[in-house]
Formats: structure tokens, C-alpha cells, sequence
């Protein structure tokens, strides 16, 4: 069990940070489209979830998985985005993704005066703190499963 | 816990406006925006003087007000005490905190090293304000070597 990576992004698609710990391929293109085609992926999965749910909505669109990996999504109300890929053993993990962005965003990010909100962001302590609490997560092995 | 946060937003917003209203930063610009910092926490800092102490024969000398400074303003401001004071008896002291409050969203070592300062210099204000209206006339300055850790040098003026 492991995580693979993980994307923040703001309300404006603008990748706020990018983190990987096991990722065996890469997308094939730049990083920068590859942070467009997430943003608009999830856009557009969001949008769809909404139109065509056979019950009225309660959370939305919560995660996707193929045969190799699972894609977790969480959005606040704020239109931050926090995405999580795992491998297929994680269940449902909305508390941690809650956590990444209450105690580490919020605190780290939007409480440091010299942090602009909408760029990517530079802060070591956010980073740093950031991966301790993945590596530290109980999915989270260091061989990649 | 919502108090602690309407400070530190508002502290960090007058830091931000007092040098974004400075487009041309020199030497003289950032004394103005530092010394306006200063005055703003002096101000504060005389009427938390008045209002905060509990027993008026208290501080029997110079020490007593250092400690009342270290524990109670502190805890008031910073809801957690001064980590550590020295003094050489000659009338400086050193309060040093380690979790300063208002640097510790900003890194844990030494990066935002150089941008510290101006988060320091409204609380400078505070403690030469309070120490002013309990009738101590002091110099306070503060330094930073890592984050969140930092210093405030107070040295007693004697008129």
C-alpha cells in the first residue's frame, strides 16, 4: 500500500504544489500540461458527476480507480483542490486529504505573511511538513506495493 | 482559538501595507516602515500597561517588571509565556522565545530569514510601551537567528 502522488491546486487551476514519492512512469509531458490536464480532468468529471447523478448529490465526485491505482479528490469550499493517488488497497481517505488542507495549508500557508496565495507554493516548512505526514500515514510503505 | 487568529491576520496585514506603501525601498524607506511599526506596538503596548497588571505594589524593582512582562503580556498577547530571560544586572536584558507565535507559520530553520525582522518590530513597540508606562524607559531590539526562535534585547535607560 502505498501513495503514489499528490496535486493541490487553487480555485484558479494554478497548481499550488506537486509532490511525488513513488511514480514508476511519468505522463509524458511537461509538467505544466500535466498540471492543466488534472485541473481540467477534474473540472469536467465534477461537472459530469453533478449532471448525471440518479440521486441528488451529497459529497460529489469522491475518487476514481483503474487496475492500477486510485485517484482521490477533495475539494473545500474555498475551490481548493487536494488530489491523492494510491495504490488500490486505500480506502476512503477524506479525513487525511481534510487534514492536508486544514493543518498544513491553512496553517502553513495561508497564515505565513509571506506567502502570496494563488502562486505555487515556496514555503520548506509546508513542504517538509507535507511529506513527514504522508510518509508518516499508515498506506503509506516505503517499498512501493 | 479564533482570537489568536484575528490578531495574527491583522499583524500580518499592517506589516504588508506599510511596506507595499513603500515603492521604492531604500535604506530611509524601510526605517519609516519599521519605526511606524515600532509606534503602533509603543501605543498598544502603553495601554495594555495600564490595563493588565492586577496588584498595583507588585513590582517592588526592575526584575519584577521584566518577569510580569515575560508572563503576563505574553501569555495575554501570545496566550504561551517567554521561554527564557537573562540578565547581566546592569540593566540589559535578553528574552528570548523559542515558538515565537508570529514566525511560527513562516519555517522551522532559516528560510525567510531576512524578511523576519519586520514581523519582530511591532512587538518591539509593545515591550518598550508597556515597560514605559510602568516607568521603565527602555531600547528594545529584536533578532532572529533561526526561526521560529527569536530574541529581544531590552536595555534600560537611565534617565
Amino acid at each position: 500500500m502505498t501513495v503514489h502522488n499528490l496535486y493541490l491546486f487553487d480555485r484558479n487551476g494554478v497548481c499550488l504544489h506537486y509532490s511525488e514519492w513513488h511514480r514508476k512512469k511519468q505522463a509524458g509531458i511537461p509538467k505544466e500540461e500535466e498540471y492543466k490536464l488534472m485541473y481540467g480532468m477534474l473540472f469536467s468529471i465534477r461537472s459530469f458527476v453533478s449532471k448525471m447523478s440518479p440521486l441528488d448529490m451529497k459529497d460529489g465526485f469522491l475518487a476514481f480507480q483503474t487496475s492500477r491505482y486510485k485517484l482521490h479528490y477533495y475539494e473545500t469550499p474555498t475551490g481548493i483542490k487536494v488530489v491523492m493517488n494510491t495504490d488500490l488497497g486505500v480506502g476512503p481517505i477524506r479525513d487525511v486529504l481534510h487534514h492536508i488542507y486544514s493543518a498544513l495549508y491553512v496553517e502553513l500557508v495561508v497564515k505565513n505573511p509571506l506567502c502570496s496565495l494563488g502562486q505555487p507554493v515556496q514555503s520548506e516548512l509546508f513542504r517538509s511538513r507535507l511529506d513527514s505526514y504522508v510518509r508518516s500515514l499508515p498506506f503509506f510503505s516505503a517499498r512501493a506495493g | 482559538m479564533a482570537d489568536t487568529v484575528l490578531f495574527e491576520f491583522l499583524h500580518t496585514e499592517m506589516v504588508a501595507e506599510l511596506w507595499a506603501a513603500d515603492l521604492h525601498p531604500g535604506p530611509g524607506g524601510q526605517k519609516t516602515s519599521l519605526s511606524v511599526l515600532e509606534g503602533i506596538g509603543f501605543r498598544v503596548g502603553q495601554a495594555l500597561g495600564e490595563r493588565l497588571p492586577r496588584e498595583t505594589l507588585a513590582f517592588k524593582e526592575e526584575l519584577d517588571v521584566l518577569k510580569f512582562l515575560c508572563k503576563d503580556l505574553w501569555v495575554a498577547v501570545f496566550q504561551k509565556q517567554m521561554d527564557g530571560l537573562r540578565t547581566n544586572h546592569q540593566g540589559t536584558y535578553i528574552l528570548q522565545d523559542n515558538n515565537f507565535p508570529l514566525l511560527v507559520p513562516m519555517a522551522s530553520g532559516l528560510q525567510y530569514l531576512e524578511e523576519a525582522p519586520k514581523f519582530l518590530a511591532f512587538t518591539c513597540g509593545l515591550l518598550c510601551g508597556t515597560l514605559r508606562t510602568l516607568g521603565v524607559q527602555s531600547l528594545v531590539t529584536a533578532s532572529v537567528t533561526t526561526l521560529p526562535a527569536c530574541r529581544f534585547q531590552v536595555v534600560i535607560l537611565k534617565s
